[in-house]
């Protein structure tokens, strides 16, 4: 117990720092790829001349594993485009690349499985496209891929323990650099797994109580 | 721009260290058998324990699932291999190492279980109940209506899913470069140590990943249809 | 009679928590007899049946076949334990069961579904099974469906085929829940069919159902069930013609009009 104490406890300034950054990390990404997802799905089911473009890079950010992404945005994104600077901002790209394409594609599920009528019966009492998918469209796919949604977030934390490779100083860094202070890993790994198995587990938790309460509530089956 | 442009598209430097990048890829296929196939077993083992009649059994494999199914693959794999040949050293009283192989398999092998598990359990669930009774009116014992009559639906109908499972473990294997495993993503940072030359190398890399990615999903979601659609019309 | 009754059934009770299905059920079934068993919903008649395959454990009472208690197993001492799976599969192979849900494994084809007990339960060779299997779904008329997945035949082919699985292990009884109870009109003749056909071949069976005129025309015995108690039973034409009890008398005018 002693050990616990004087290699995990007293370090708690420099994990908190650490979780601070995934947090704000995975939050970010999180933000950017519904931003993201919602557009590549767009462009892919109605803007045709985009479309080949659209499938191209949702099936890249899919089928690339995230730690290749993320080497290549740092590495060669600065080459290419002058961009990211930093590399907070490289690994918050990586993670919401990848996602995008997943909820992308969740996206499309979720329209995809309206029914036709649905938008009929909008547009026969006189609704405009815009209209419809703003009132009658969007709402219930936001609702039926709400669970999918979080689902995905526990993606990003879980991703996100790779940004420590490029040296930014997430709780996966810190907890690694104190190891290296002193060679003791087993308390300080230990508690890492666990405080990172702890926040996915809350948040895939909560996914489920919220996929369960829109089947309650709604009779929506998750997407 | 153009220069950036000129070095990008010269992919002469893949092809200089094409034997060297194989055998890295021929590494991530190595590690992905060998994971697939820990990951397997134990998500099966996980699955029976969490459909048993016995309560503290359904704890254990709910347990083991909820564990390995939450915990990030980067994290595990550093887990094992630096903190697990500790605590079995001091188990068994000596110094104790783990191969970076090993430690990757073990890791990657038991965070898919988790997975597998899932996938195993629903599929169990899935097969009507009449069927096994039918199989226990035939005097066939449990085991015996366990492998010949659940599983092969199980593996039938989670065919899908489990493909992307798979898909997700072949990508985790990129991870194992981390603790110095040598498979494709680890000799292409030793090479951009000594090119300097990043650019070309990791979107080289990012585009070798992704081909086989995508045809391998595809064939794989094919072949599948095409099975499955024989029983499940 | 002095011969050992095919199926014995000995005050058997089955209680679901607080609810009692079976309030003490006996009755003998001897060989080449066709017992018709009959009774309005959730009088228990699945309950018995699956009593009598152990797919349910009796709460008290026993069940024999050819004399052997299914449930006990009695040693030297006189001494009496409760019998281990191990023998309870043995016996098992001893019923031949028709479900009306049919539950053919969709994974196998029609032939594989009728002989894969035959062959990994009783230790047939491919080549034997394969045979016997052959026979028992000529016995059907589905020869020619021999190596067609089940998901490809109508209902009543399906359940055919269920009747040629169980008719593989050569049982000692056919125990028939409500066969055709999930089959459209037109298929249900094709089923209740071969039914006869087995009947007249002096098969011993047990069948569970709500074929009135079935009931009537081919079972030796008819047993009404009414909330877990045989409330009457006798030869069909007894029953039908000149029902004792009112409540029975109830029941089969609901199937008059
Ligand atoms: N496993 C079980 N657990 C609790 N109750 C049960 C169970 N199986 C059957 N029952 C109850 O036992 C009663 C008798 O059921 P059973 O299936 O034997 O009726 P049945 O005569 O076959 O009816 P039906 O004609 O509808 O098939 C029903 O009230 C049912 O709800
Ligand atoms: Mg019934």
């Amino acid at each position: 117990m002693g050990n616990w104490q004087r290699l995990v406890w007293n370090q708690r300034d420099a994990l908190f720092s650490g979780l601070v950054v995934t947090v704000e990390i995975c939050l970010i990404a999180f933000a950017c790829a519904i931003v993201g997802g919602l557009l590549l799905c767009l462009i892919r089911m109605y803007v045709r001349p985009l479309r080949p473009v659209a499938i191209v890079l949702i099936e890249f950010f899919r089928a690339t594993p995230i730690l290749v992404q993320l080497l290549w945005v740092n590495y060669a994104w600065p080459a290419l485009f002058g961009w990211p600077d930093t590399f907070f901002t490289a690994a918050w790209v990586a993670l919401a690349l990848q996602s995008s394409g997943y909820l992308a594609e969740t996206f499309r599920g979720g329209i995809e499985a309206i029914p036709r009528g649905h938008r009929e019966a909008a547009y026969s009492v006189g609704m405009r496209p815009m209209l419809v998918f703003r009132r009658i469209i969007l709402p219930q796919v936001a609702l039926s891929t709400a669970p999918s949604i979080v689902n995905q977030f526990t993606v990003i934390v879980k991703s996100s323990t790779l940004v420590s490779v490029i040296t930014v100083q997430d709780l996966m860094f810190e907890s690694q650099r104190i190891v290296n202070i002193w060679y003791e890993p087993i308390e300080m790994l230990t508690a890492t797994a666990a405080i990172y198995i702890i926040i996915v587990f809350l948040v895939s938790t909560a996914g489920k109580a919220l996929s369960d309460m829109l089947r309650r509530r709604f009779g929506i089956a998750a997407a | 721009m153009s220069e950036t442009l000129q070095q990008l598209l010269d992919i002469s430097i893949f092809w200089e260290y094409r034997t060297v990048l194989l055998r890295g890829l021929a590494v991530n296929f190595y590690v992905f058998v060998c994971a697939a196939i820990v990951a397997l077993s134990l998500g099966l083992g996980a699955a029976l324990l969490r459909v048993s009649r016995r309560r503290p059994l359904r704890a254990l494999g709910t347990l083991h699932v909820e564990i390995f199914r939450n915990a990030p693959d980067y994290v595990m794999v550093v887990w094992v291999h630096f903190v697990l040949p500790l605590l079995i050293g001091t188990l068994l009283h000596t110094r104790f190492e783990l191969n970076p192989f090993v430690s990757a398999i073990i890791a990657l092998g038991f965070v898919y279980s988790g997975y597998f598990a899932e996938t195993f359990r629903a599929g169990i669930e899935a097969v009507p109940i009449g069927q096994i009774e039918a199989g226990r009116s035939c005097g066939m014992s449990d085991r015996h209506i366990l492998w010949r009559i659940v599983l092969p639906q199980v593996v039938r109908r989670m065919l899908p899913e489990s493909i992307n499972q798979f898909i997700s473990l072949f990508k985790a294997t990129t991870i194992v470069s981390l603790i110095a495993v040598p498979d494709l993503m680890y000799q292409v940072s030793m090479i951009t140590q000594q090119e300097m030359r990043p650019l070309p190398l990791y979107t080289g890399a990012a585009l070798v990943y992704f081909a086989v990615i995508l045809v391998a999903s595809y064939a794989l979601r094919a072949a599948s249809e095409r099975w499955r659609n024989k029983i499940f019309a | 009679m002095s011969e050992v009754p095919t199926i014995r059934v000995v005050d058997v009770h089955k209680r679901f928590g607080s609810l009692e299905v079976l309030k003490g059920v006996s009755f003998e079934v001897h060989r080449g007899n066709v017992v018709s068993m009959i009774g309005a919903s959730g009088s228990g008649k699945s309950t018995l049946l699956r009593c009598i395959n152990h797919l349910e454990t009796p709460t008290t009472g026993d069940i024999f076949i050819e004399g052997e208690s299914l449930c006990f197993r009695g040693d030297a001492a006189g001494s009496r334990a409760p019998r281990p799976l191990s023998e309870i599969n043995r016996m098992r192979r001893d019923l031949g069961t028709v479900f009306q849900q049919f539950n053919l494994w969709p994974h196998m084809t029609v032939l594989g579904n009728v002989i894969e007990a035959p062959n990994r339960v009783r230790g047939l060779s491919r080549k034997a099974a394969a045979q016997l299997g052959g026979e028992c779904l000529a016995r059907v008329h589905l020869e020619d469906k021999a190596l067609e997945y089940p998901a490809r035949l109508s209902g009543g082919q399906q359940q055919r085929v269920a009747i040629a699985r169980a008719l593989a292990m050569q049982p000692k009884v056919m125990l028939f829940d409500e066969p055709t109870s999930s089959l459209d009109p037109e298929l249900t003749d094709e089923v209740l069919g071969v039914m006869r056909e087995l009947a007249a071949d002096g098969t011993t069976m047990i069948v569970v159902t709500h074929e009135m005129g079935f009931a009537r025309e081919v079972s030796d015995r008819v047993m009404f069930l009414h909330n877990g108690l045989i409330e009457e039973e006798g030869p069909p034409d007894q029953m039908f013609g000149a029902p004792k009890s009112e409540r029975f008398r109830q029941f089969i005018a609901k199937y008059l009009y």
